[in-house]
């Protein structure tokens, strides 16, 4: 079971990389958290630990609902060319994205990390994340995409940090969320204002500053 | 206890008081009052702390030792002059009609939410509280990088807000490695993540685990404090942002992040045998022969003073790796005295950039003519900050060149003493061609106005005065930062 819902969430990530208009990208980011938060969930139901459970009905509210209605919005409101602009083509960053989810298989395999009892099997997957989220982030043009780069490599480290030592004390994992929900509204400003200042969101147009 | 609530209130109430004030005068006067009432708190805090024992305190939420008091002093003294300065700054910047009378406003706001953000990340004892501070400095201080609304603004706020939270990631990988080792010893308890229980508990860590973990926090607090090869948003974001925002960014927002990094070092150093050193020592220098060529050929003013700090984050870096009792009073000083020259001379800058309407040094020339007080301080603080005799920043220099010679560092001295020298040479030939010769015909020979020019004597007596003398109460300071750093407990 567990290697199903790690498979899923590698699925999921990868179609990232197949989207056409931006706003695909948001149902893929909140379905991601969805599952995110069900491992968080199980986890608590296996060990007991209350602070998953915290965690699994924070991610449910904050990554799954609120962070892509504030991305939806945003998308909504920057009501030109929706179509998503890469450096590569489509099928070459697929290409790459398997390249490094095998990759990040085998550096989990060699790395030989003491994951716990019931993360283990997400252990792989969760550092894949995190490089697929780094990858989306330089084969993107558009600002917002590089913010859905950033919120992948954010699910990344909440899954390895349930694989590795089931979640962080629940102080940091409130401060976490919050970081990541203003990170976000940020991106939004942020966003707003570029494409008001450049009538784009490509990030290429920002290139003035050298040296 | 009660004094660090104090502190923390004081910036997010005197934010959200200059935010809802109307009445310009009375908003400028609100939040000079709060930013002089968070210099005491901060001082009482410090001098506190470093006349008795850390404080420790809320189910050990909080912990302030030597080296938070240090930073604390820090941040809230270049914090008081910055809004002094800013008071100058921004009554300029509206009456020229560059920004409106809302962001006026607005720019009170961010500016002490960030300074509250920066006195967070200083007495939080969890290192993952302090991972959740340093990303909420970058948050709030991108706004304030793209104050102005302009293309370049906007391209420097996102590179830094997407650098920053990047490099930060990496950091929160290392922090989950050090929470890891941290149960592997005491169990699912979080205390795993606290500093206080960590550093005692230091050498009975897994070292390869606290390798990876330190190697992260390094990348990725490094990518905040400038470290090379991660310090691209760094010349960006400080040229882009309002001078008074640029002096906080180098004087103390980098200091915050070298603060995190030395967090995790001392724990690091410990379990690791001193083998976490080298990577400081790599670091550093490779970070001040980075910005040789960038000063060499610079163009733009606050560029230039932008890749000076990376400099000197090396400088510190560079101290901190050799290490032992001379080379940390060093670089604690260096951290010092980088504060106060570097913050002088963005705010003297900021003077310059406003009165010439231009931050390109080609078209600045003769200040010292048309502004004589801004000018001289500017050339002092360019001489200061470049190291020469009788400034603040030529003895911590010293200092760190002496440490390497007694530590064995020959090579790594050497090339330390030939850089300094190079990016002497050049960023003096730029200030010398700006101070001296005729000022342009059609510009006022005036300083830009009271405010401006009297929160430059703050930094100015203290880079004079420490460079004649270091002061028993700094130096005792010093000497009990560097004991925390060396993993003393006392």
């Amino acid at each position: 079971m567990d290697q199903v819902i790690a498979m899923s969430l590698l699925i999921s990530t990868l179609m990232l990389f197949q989207i056409r208009k931006i706003s695909d990208s948001v149902g893929i980011l909140a379905f991601q958290s969805v599952i995110l938060s069900l491992t968080a969930g199980a986890m608590w139901y296996k060990t007991g630990f209350s602070h998953l459970l915290t965690a699994a009905v924070l991610t449910l509210l904050v990554k799954a609902i609120v962070i892509p209605s504030i991305l939806q919005y945003t998308i909504k409101k920057i009501d030109i060319k929706r179509e998503v602009e890469r450096f590569t083509s489509k099928y070459t960053s697929l290409f790459i994205a398997l390249a490094l989810s095998v990759a990040g298989f085998y550096l989990t395999s060699r790395l030989q990390l003491p994951g716990t009892e019931h993360g283990e099997p997400y252990l792989a997957v969760s550092i894949i994340l995190i490089f697929l989220g780094t990858f989306l982030m330089i084969d993107h043009k558009k600002a917002i995409m590089q913010g859905i780069g950033l919120i992948t490599i954010e699910n990344g480290l909440f899954l390895v940090a349930e694989s590795l030592s089931y979640g962080m004390p629940l102080m940091v994992e409130l401060g976490i969320f919050f970081d990541i929900l203003v990170t976000v509204i940020v991106i939004g400003i942020l966003s707003f204002r570029i494409h008001s200042t450049f009538e784009s969101l490509n990030t290429e147009k920002m290139q003035n500053l050298k040296g | 206890m009660g004094w660090i609530w104090t502190l923390l209130g004081i910036p997010l109430v005197t934010g959200l008081l200059a935010w809802r004030i109307k009445i310009q005068k009375v908003c400028e006067r609100v939040q000079v009052a709060g930013a002089f009432l968070m210099l005491l708190a901060g001082l009482t805090v410090a001098y506190r702390v470093l006349s008795g024992s850390p404080f420790t305190g809320e189910n050990e939420f909080i912990y302030v030792d030597a080296l938070g008091a240090f930073n604390i002093s820090l941040v809230v003294l270049v914090g008081f002059t910055a809004s002094l300065y800013s008071v100058g700054y921004m009554q300029h910047e509206v009456s020229e009609g560059i920004i409106t009378e809302r962001q006026f406003r607005l720019y009170y706001l961010w500016f002490h939410l960030f300074l509250f953000t920066m006195l967070a990340v200083s007495v939080v004892n969890n290192l993952g509280l302090l991972w959740v501070g340093i990303e909420l400095t970058t948050l709030v201080s991108a706004l304030l990088v793209a104050f102005y609304k302009k293309g370049t603004a906007l391209e420097a706020a996102w590179k830094y807000l997407i650098m920053g939270s990047v490099g930060i990631a990496f950091a929160l990988l290392g922090i989950i490695f050090i929470y890891l080792s941290g149960i592997h010893l005491l169990g699912e308890d979080p205390r795993a993540l606290d500093w206080s229980v960590l550093s005692q508990a230091a050498e009975h860590l897994n070292p390869k685990w606290i390798l990876i973990a330190f190697i992260f926090v390094l990348v990725g607090f490094g990518t905040k404090a400038g470290l090379a090869p991660m310090h691209f948003w760094l010349p960006d974001a400080h040229s882009q942002a309002p001078s008074p925002v640029s002096a906080v960014l180098s004087g103390v927002l980098l200091n915050t992040a070298l603060y995190g990094i030395f967090r995790v070092f001392t724990i690091a150093n410990t379990t690791l045998d001193g083998k976490a050193a080298q990577f400081l020592i790599f670091f550093g220098l490779l970070s001040i022969a980075i910005t040789v060529p960038f000063i060499l050929v610079q163009h733009d003013l606050k560029r230039m003073l932008a890749y000076s700090s990376v400099e000197h984050m090396g400088i510190i870096a560079l101290g901190v790796g050799i290490g032992g009792t001379l080379g940390l009073y060093g670089a604690l000083l260096h951290m010092f005295n980088h504060s106060m020259a570097k913050s002088l001379l963005f705010f003297s800058a900021g003077n310059i950039n406003q009165k010439y309407h231009s931050k390109r040094m080609d078209r600045i020339s003769g200040i010292l003519k048309a502004m004589p007080v801004t000018g001289s301080i500017f050339l002092i603080a360019a001489f200061a900050i470049t190291g020469a005799p009788p400034f603040n920043i030529f003895i911590s220099e010293f200092t760190i060149m002496m440490a390497g010679i007694k530590g064995g560092h020959m090579w790594a001295t050497v090339l330390f003493i030939l850089l300094v020298v190079l990016i002497f040479a050049g960023m003096i030939y730029y200030v010398v061609k700006m101070a001296f010769g005729e000022a342009p015909a059609k510009l006022e020979k005036k300083e830009i106005n009271r405010w401006s020019t009297a929160a430059l004597f703050i930094p100015l007596v203290i880079v004079v005065m420490f460079g004649l003398y270091v002061p028993p109460f700094l130096s005792e300071t010093i000497h009990q930062v560097s004991e925390v750093l060396q993993g003393v407990h006392r």
